[in-house]
């Protein structure tokens, strides 16, 4: 699909269309941070390009609480819901997505509420135009604009937006409001791709000053220091707050819970953490992960040794969420720099 | 596209049809779900008490039998009490039956040996139907069994009248003998010794709480069992079933779906397997 040029003025435009079926939404500035907002009217705080926003994007595909089952009937519970539109997703995000993917979709059982999602929602990517220092997406693999998994991608231009489709939804969009895209010239091409290089090497230089070790170097550390004291001193301040699990756009792991109604079965899933001791804990008493320390260096261990070994990819983008969520000042690029470091 | 996937989560209504009461805290459901469930041994099924929630267990009855399925159940947790004081007629939630179970057809033409120990006589229980409704596939099969004491001991007249079959070796321990005990005092590991088998093409299928598989394992492979020749039921804290949760990994495995059955080769190179 050739690329596209649309101003700012007729994306807005192009969201009202999205509206009449989906919930659009839009990442907005308060501050320093970026957050996921509904999309109503055009406003000053929307901030399309720039980094990732504070919640990750896998809360639109498996919500923090969502109904798997009501009563005994075999259906799957229906939302009322219109399915969203998120716009201004970023790469870090869709790596995100392709972890979630594949223990929800690519595996040998399929999650029917996650794959519904995943075929509903519209996803509207849109290229970094800064770095944060806490960005550390190209140490795991992920460039700073999204190459796969959108619909359509944005890369902020001038006051508008060079737009490329990525899928048939894309293509059918773009077509259907065609009235609002203009050609692209040599000019705005060459424009993105200088923007490109310089997110890029904002964030070379992100990696480089905090040592962070490139995913070539994580083959095989956590076997090799599966016995070091690093876990214990790592885990030293952690307060089993799970805020890590939480903000992460890899985790998966949930809970299913019933309501508490002995008249009427529904049951509700809910995310879990693998930092809360009871996690792993068997009904009959026995934990395999009763230290913190443990609970740490497992989840480590599924990052960056399990999905590696299953799914040929670390479960981490390089988002840096954790380190921003963590009020134990916990550093993910510190635990890999000394993974990497020790031999 | 996708909407042909059925729910995962939901489970299907069953009414109990029986409370059997084997220990002073264990009990055996009879269970009769509104849809056919058929199982192989050594897979699990996640049983929901409406209102409470769900907790796994591992069929105890024979595989065979479509209709009915048996559940034996100790009392331990939240979910257990509030089993134990169900009654006849009561209608529960069933999901599954979910993960591997024991591969029999592998076992064709060879000498099995069964070790069980507490609440793992009750998968075992199952795996033991199954093997008695095919005995002549197998060159022989050798049963060892143990318990805390006689009081403990999960099916015992049952167990009792295995005793007598000329197709079946079976010998029987209890840590704590007394009360009349005539068998044998000791852990499990006791019994073991002295079998006329061949230890290094036999099959061993071990099934129990964690610390007595651990010495079990331990015990076979001095016995000279090949690592991929010994059986063992992983429990793990299993909550989905199929793989989506995390709750329940062990290694690069998790136990609902790539488990609960798994050979000694497949787990050993993991850390604290036994934990
Ligand atoms: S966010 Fe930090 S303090 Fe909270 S559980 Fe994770 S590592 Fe521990
Ligand atoms: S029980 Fe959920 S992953 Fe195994």
């Amino acid at each position: 699909m050739a690329q596209k040029y649309i101003t700012y003025n007729n994306l807005l435009t192009l969201l009202d269309e999205l509206g009449k079926d989906y919930e659009v939404y839009t990442p907005v500035k308060k501050g320093e941070q970026r957050f996921y907002r509904k999309y109503a009217e055009p406003a000053d705080d929307i901030v399309i390009g720039e980094v990732r926003p504070f919640e990750p994007l896998k809360a639109f595909f498996s919500p923090a609480r969502e109904k798997v089952a009501d009563g005994f009937k075999p259906d799957i519970p229906h939302s009322e819901n219109k399915p969203f539109a998120i716009v201004g997703v970023k790469a870090c995000d869709i790596k995100g997505l392709k972890v979630q993917d594949h223990v929800f979709v690519d595996h040998d059982y399929q999650d029917p509420f996650y794959i519904k999602m995943r075929s509903q929602n519209l996803i509207i990517s849109a290229d970094c135009t800064c770095s944060i220092d806490t960005c550390f997406c190209l140490a795991l693999g992920t460039k700073p604009f999204p190459q796969e998994e959108f619909d359509i991608n944005l890369s902020k231009v001038d006051d508008g937006f060079v737009a490329e489709s990525g899928s048939e939804k894309g293509d059918e969009l773009i077509a259907r409001c065609s009235r609002l895209f203009t050609e692209t010239g040599e000019y705005v091409l060459s424009k993105k791709e200088t923007q490109r290089r310089r997110v890029t090497r904002e964030v070379e230089e992100n990696i480089k000053k905090n040592d962070v070790p490139a995913q070539e170097r994580l083959g095989g550390v956590i076997d090799k220091n599966y016995e070091s004291d690093m876990w214990k001193d790592e885990a030293k301040t952690c307060v089993e707050c799970g805020a890590c699990n939480t903000v992460c756009p890899t985790c998966h792991c949930f809970l299913l819970y019933d309501q508490k109604n002995e008249e009427r079965m529904a049951r509700f899933r809910m995310w879990d953490s693998c930092m809360v001791k009871d996690f792993a804990r068997v009904a009959g008493g026995a934990n395999p992960r009763p230290r913190l320390w443990e609970r740490l260096r497992n989840r480590f261990e599924k990052k960056f040794d399990f999905f590696p070994k299953t799914a040929d990819m670390y479960a981490c983008t390089g988002c840096g969420r954790c380190i921003s969520a963590c009020p134990a000042k916990i550093d993910i690029r510190k635990v890999l720099k000394r993974l990497a470091n020790a031999s | 596209m996708h909407h042909d996937i059925e729910n995962p989560y939901r489970p299907i209504e069953t009414e109990v049809i029986e409370v059997i009461t084997e220990t002073p805290n264990i009990k055996t459901l009879r269970l009769r779900p509104k849809e056919r469930i058929s199982f192989v041994a050594g897979q699990f099924i996640e049983l929901t008490v409406p209102g409470v929630g769900e907790a796994p267990f591992t069929p105890s009855s024979r595989p065979a039998e479509k209709d009915i399925m048996e559940v034996t159940i100790m009392k331990v947790g939240k979910v257990t009490e509030r089993i134990h004081q169900l009654n006849k007629g009561d209608i529960v939630g069933l999901r599954g039956p979910l993960g591997k179970g024991y591969p029999i057809d592998s076992f064709k033409g060879k000498e099995i040996l069964v070790v069980g120990g507490g609440c793992g006589l009750a998968p075992l229980r199952s795996l033991m139907y199954e093997l008695f409704d095919r005995i002549t596939d197998f060159k022989r099969v050798y049963y060892r069994a143990g318990c805390k004491t006689a009081k403990d001991f999960l099916y015992k007249e049952e167990i009792g009248g295995w005793a007598k079959r000329p197709d079946l070796d079976l010998r029987l321990t209890v840590d704590e003998g007394g009360s009349g005990w005539q068998e044998n005092v000791g852990v499990v590991t006791t019994i073991m010794d002295g079998i006329q088998m061949d230890y290094a093409s036999g099959i061993a299928v071990v099934c129990g709480p964690p610390i007595a598989m651990k010495f079990a394992t331990k015990k076979l492979l001095e016995l000279g069992f090949k690592d991929e020749n010994i059986y063992l039921s992983m429990e793990k804290n299993m909550s989905c079933g199929i793989g989506k949760c995390g709750h329940c990994r062990i290694g690069t495995y998790y136990a609902c779906k790539d488990g609960p059955v798994f050979t000694y080769a497949q787990i050993k190179n993991f850390p604290n397997i036994w934990d």
